[in-house]
C-alpha cells in the first residue's frame, strides 16, 4: 500500500515510516497539516494516517476539506486526545479509524491494513472464505471443510472480524472495540478467553489450524 | 434522657464551665460561712464571755460577803432582759435555799460541755444549750426559747457551797442563725442551677460551633476538599480557628490541585518517550532471531504496555474528575450493559473455576454513559475474578433497592476488604498489602470512584457473601445511582413540537 503519514514529531514519524516500510508499504511523510492536504491532493493514497494536532493546519480541518474535495482516502486518525467522545468526532468529521496516542505499532498496522482500499471493509460482500472455512453473513452461517459449524451470536461477530481481516493481525483492542463496542482495555485476558472457545470450535478437530496468535500483537486468522 | 445525660457530660465545655459553677458556689458557702462567723459566732461567744465573767463575779461575791448577799444579788438580776438563773445552796441551818427565775419553768436540756473558767477556781463549770418552755400568758402564747447557760458549783476552801445556773435567752440570735444558713443554703442551690443552666447554654452554644467543625472534617476526609468552616467575623477564638482551618484547607486544596496537576501533566509528557520506547522495543523484538532475546524484548514490550495503561488511566480518571463528560450523559436502561459485560466475563470465570451468576432486571432507567459504565462493572467483575480463589462464586445484579433507586451490584466470596481500608483503596494507587503480590496499578477501583461520581453515584465497598467454609467475608461492590428527576410536563411539549 500506499501510505502518507502527516505527522508533526519526527522521531515517531521515523518510526512509523521505518515499521510501515519492513511491513512492505510506501510512506511518504509530511511534517504539517498544509503540506499534508497537499500531498495527499497531489496523489493517490491507499490510506493516510493523520494526526490531530498538527502545526499550520489542524489535522480535523485537513479531513474536511479532503472529505468537502470528495477525496475518500480512508484515514486513520491519531491523536493524544483519547477519550470516546473525541474518538466519536473523529469519526463523525470523516475518519476511518481512530488510534489513541500512546499506541503500539503492532496496533497502528492492524489499523492502517485494516482500513486500507486493498480491502475494502464497507464493500457490499454476503459471503467471507479463508482456506476451507467459509462465512455467510446473510444466513448466519459458517461451514470449515463443508462442515457446519454452530457459533453463539458473539463468536459470529468475532469470527467475522476476524474474517474479514484475513492475513493481518487483529488486535486485542481492535476486537474489543470492533465485536463489543468497548473503548478500555481490560486488565485481564478476557479476549483471550473467548478466542480460545472460538478457536475450540472451527479449529479443534482439525488438522491445519487457522486461528493464530501473534505475540505481542493480537491474533491473525490465516491458511 | 440518661444517653442525652452522659453526652452532656462527656462535652468538655459543660464540664469546664460545671467546674467554674462549682467553685463559684464553694466560693459563696465559704463567703457567707465568713458572714455567719462573724455576726452570729461572735454574739454567743459574747454571750459565753459575759456568762463567765457573771460567774467570777457570784464567786467573789460568795467569797467576799457570803451566800445570802449572793442569793439577794441573783433575786435581783433574775428577770432582768434576757437573764436567767438558778441558785441552789444549802443554809447554815441545813435548810435548803431556792432563788432565780429558772426554777418554775420546764427546761430541755440540748447539749452540754465541759469548760474550765478563769484562771483559778470555777472548774468544773458547763456550759449548756436548753431550751426554756414559757407558759402562755394574757398577751403571748407559750413559746420556747432557746437558752445559753453555765452551770456549776460555787466552793468556799474547796467545798461546794451553791450550785448556779447562768444563762441568756438566745432565741433571737438562734433564729438569725436559722435565717443565715438557710440563706447560705438557698444561695448556694440557686447558684448550683444558675451555674448547671448556664453551663448547658454556653456549651450548646459552643457545640454547635464545634459540631460545625467537625462536619467540615467529616466532609474534607469525605473528599470534599471544597468545603470550609463558617465563619461569623466576631474574630473570637472561634471564628480566628475557622479562619486558620480555611486557610489551612485552601493550601492542602492547592497543594492537592498542584500535585495532581503535576501528576497529569508527568503522565501525559511521558506518553510520546513511552510510546517510542515501546515500538523501539517491538520492531527489536520482531527483528532479533536469538529467540532468548526475543523473549526478554517482548517482556520489556509488555512492561513498557502496562506503563502505558497505567498512565491511561491516570489521565482518564484526571479528565472524569475534571467532570467533562457529565453533560454527554443520557437516560439509558443499563440492563444491556450488564448482559454484554456478564457475557464477556462468564467463560473467564468459568475457565478460571469459579462460579458466575446473575440477576440483571430490565426498566431501571439511569442517567449515565454506556462506555463508562461498561469499564466501572468490567473493573469490579476483573478485580473480584482477581480475588476471588478458585471454587468462589461472583454474582452481579441490577436491581431497584427499597428506596427506589438503581443498584449495579457485585458480590464474590472472596477475601474481602478490611472494613478500615475500604475507604483508602478508592484512592489513587493505594493498594493493600496482601495484593501488592497480583499485577495492577491501584488504579482500579480509584477510577471506578471517579465514574460514580460523575453519575453523582455512590460507590459502596461491603462484606460480600461469606464463602462456604465460612473463612472469608467476601466483598460486595455496590453502585446506587440517584433517581432520574422526571422532566415537567412533557406532553405539553410534545404537543407543541408535534403543532
Amino acid at each position: 500500500m500506499r501510505i502518507l503519514v502527516v505527522e508533526d514529531d519526527d522521531i515517531a514519524a521515523e518510526y512509523v515510516r521505518k515499521g510501515l516500510m519492513e511491513a512492505g508499504h510506501v510512506v511518504d511523510l509530511a511534517p504539517d497539516g498544509e503540506l499534508g492536504l497537499e500531498m495527499a491532493r497531489a496523489a493517490d493514497y491507499d490510506a493516510m494516517i493523520l494526526d490531530r494536532m498538527l502545526p499550520k493546519r489542524d489535522g480535523m480541518s485537513v479531513l474536511a476539506e479532503m472529505r468537502a474535495d470528495g477525496d475518500s482516502t480512508p484515514v486513520l486518525i491519531l491523536s493524544a486526545l483519547g477519550e470516546v467522545d473525541q474518538k466519536v468526532e473523529g469519526l463523525r468529521g470523516g475518519g476511518d479509524d481512530y488510534l489513541a496516542k500512546p499506541y503500539s505499532f503492532t496496533e497502528l498496522l492492524a489499523r492502517v491494513e485494516a482500513i486500507g482500499r486493498r480491502s475494502d471493509p464497507t464493500a457490499a460482500v454476503t459471503k467471507l472464505k479463508c482456506a476451507d472455512l467459509e462465512m455467510d453473513l446473510l444466513a448466519r452461517t459458517v461451514r470449515r471443510a463443508g462442515k457446519n459449524v454452530l457459533l453463539q451470536p458473539r463468536e459470529f461477530r468475532l469470527l467475522e472480524c476476524l474474517m474479514r481481516n484475513a492475513g493481518r493481525v487483529v488486535t486485542r483492542t481492535m476486537l474489543l472495540e470492533k465485536v463489543w463496542d468497548y473503548h478500555f482495555d481490560p486488565q485481564t485476558n478476557v479476549i483471550d478467553v473467548h478466542i480460545s472457545r472460538l478457536r475450540g470450535k472451527i479449529d479443534k478437530d482439525f488438522d491445519e489450524p487457522l486461528l493464530h496468535t501473534v505475540r505481542g500483537a493480537g491474533y491473525r486468522l490465516q491458511a | 434522657m440518661r444517653a442525652a445525660l452522659i453526652k452532656l457530660y462527656r462535652n468538655t465545655l459543660f464540664r469546664l464551665s460545671l467546674l467554674g459553677a462549682v467553685f463559684f458556689v464553694v466560693a459563696l458557702i465559704i463567703a457567707l460561712g465568713n458572714v455567719y462567723f462573724l455576726t452570729i459566732s461572735r454574739e454567743i461567744a459574747q454571750v459565753d464571755k459575759s456568762l463567765a465573767a457573771e460567774v467570777e463575779e457570784f464567786q467573789e461575791i460568795l467569797e467576799t460577803r457570803g451566800l445570802i448577799p449572793l442569793g439577794n444579788e441573783v433575786f435581783l438580776r433574775s428577770g432582768s432582759g434576757d437573764r436567767h438563773y438558778l441558785l441552789t445552796a444549802r443554809n447554815q441551818d441545813g435548810k435548803d435555799m431556792v432563788t432565780g427565775n429558772l426554777g418554775e419553768q420546764i427546761v430541755t436540756l440540748k447539749r452540754q460541755e465541759k469548760t474550765v473558767l478563769g484562771e483559778e477556781g470555777t472548774e468544773g463549770f458547763t456550759k449548756v444549750d436548753f431550751i426554756l418552755v414559757v407558759p402562755a400568758t394574757d398577751t403571748n402564747p407559750a413559746s420556747d426559747r432557746r437558752m445559753r447557760g453555765l452551770s456549776g458549783y460555787l466552793q468556799i476552801d474547796g467545798k461546794n457551797v451553791a450550785a448556779v445556773v447562768a444563762s441568756r435567752d438566745v432565741e433571737v440570735t438562734m433564729r438569725t442563725a436559722e435565717r443565715v444558713k438557710n440563706a447560705i443554703f438557698s444561695s448556694s442551690a440557686i447558684a448550683l442551677v444558675l451555674g448547671l443552666i448556664s453551663s448547658w447554654f454556653v456549651s450548646r452554644k459552643f457545640t454547635q460551633r464545634v459540631e460545625a467543625f467537625n462536619r467540615l472534617a467529616t466532609d474534607v476526609r469525605a473528599g470534599h476538599l471544597d468545603r470550609r468552616a463558617p465563619r461569623n467575623y466576631s474574630e473570637d477564638e472561634m471564628d480566628l480557628l475557622a479562619e486558620h482551618l480555611n486557610d489551612m484547607l485552601d493550601h492542602i486544596d492547592r497543594l492537592m490541585k498542584a500535585m495532581r496537576y503535576a501528576g497529569d501533566s508527568i503522565a501525559h509528557d511521558l506518553r510520546s518517550p513511552l510510546t517510542r520506547l515501546r515500538t523501539r522495543l517491538e520492531t527489536a523484538a520482531s527483528e532479533i532471531k536469538d529467540p532468548l532475546a526475543q523473549e526478554t524484548l517482548f517482556a520489556a514490550s509488555d512492561d513498557a504496555d502496562q506503563l502505558l495503561k497505567t498512565f491511561d488511566s491516570v489521565l482518564r480518571i484526571a479528565r472524569l474528575e475534571a467532570g467533562e463528560r457529565r453533560e454527554m450523559l443520557s437516560e439509558i436502561d443499563p440492563k444491556p450493559i450488564l448482559d454484554d459485560i456478564a457475557e464477556l466475563y462468564e467463560p473467564a470465570c468459568e475457565d478460571v473455576g469459579l462460579s458466575f451468576s446473575s440477576d440483571i432486571r430490565a426498566g431501571h432507567l439511569i442517567s449515565a454513559d454506556r462506555g463508562l459504565i461498561s469499564q466501572a462493572v468490567s473493573n469490579l467483575v476483573e478485580n473480584a475474578i482477581k480475588y476471588t480463589p478458585k471454587g468462589g462464586a461472583i454474582h452481579v445484579s441490577l436491581l431497584r433497592n427499597k428506596e427506589g433507586r438503581t443498584e449495579i451490584s457485585i458480590v464474590d466470596d472472596g477475601p474481602g476488604i478490611p472494613e478500615g481500608s475500604r475507604q483508602r483503596v478508592k484512592e489513587r494507587f493505594v493498594r493493600l498489602d496482601v495484593s501488592r503480590s497480583e499485577p495492577g496499578s491501584g488504579l482500579g477501583l480509584a477510577l471506578v470512584d471517579a465514574i460514580a461520581d460523575l453519575h453523582r453515584a455512590t460507590f459502596a465497598l461491603e462484606e460480600g457473601r461469606k464463602s462456604g467454609d465460612g473463612l472469608r467475608p467476601g466483598l460486595s461492590a455496590r453502585l446506587t445511582f440517584p433517581r432520574i428527576r422526571k422532566q415537567k410536563q412533557p406532553s405539553v411539549q410534545l404537543a407543541q413540537a408535534a403543532e
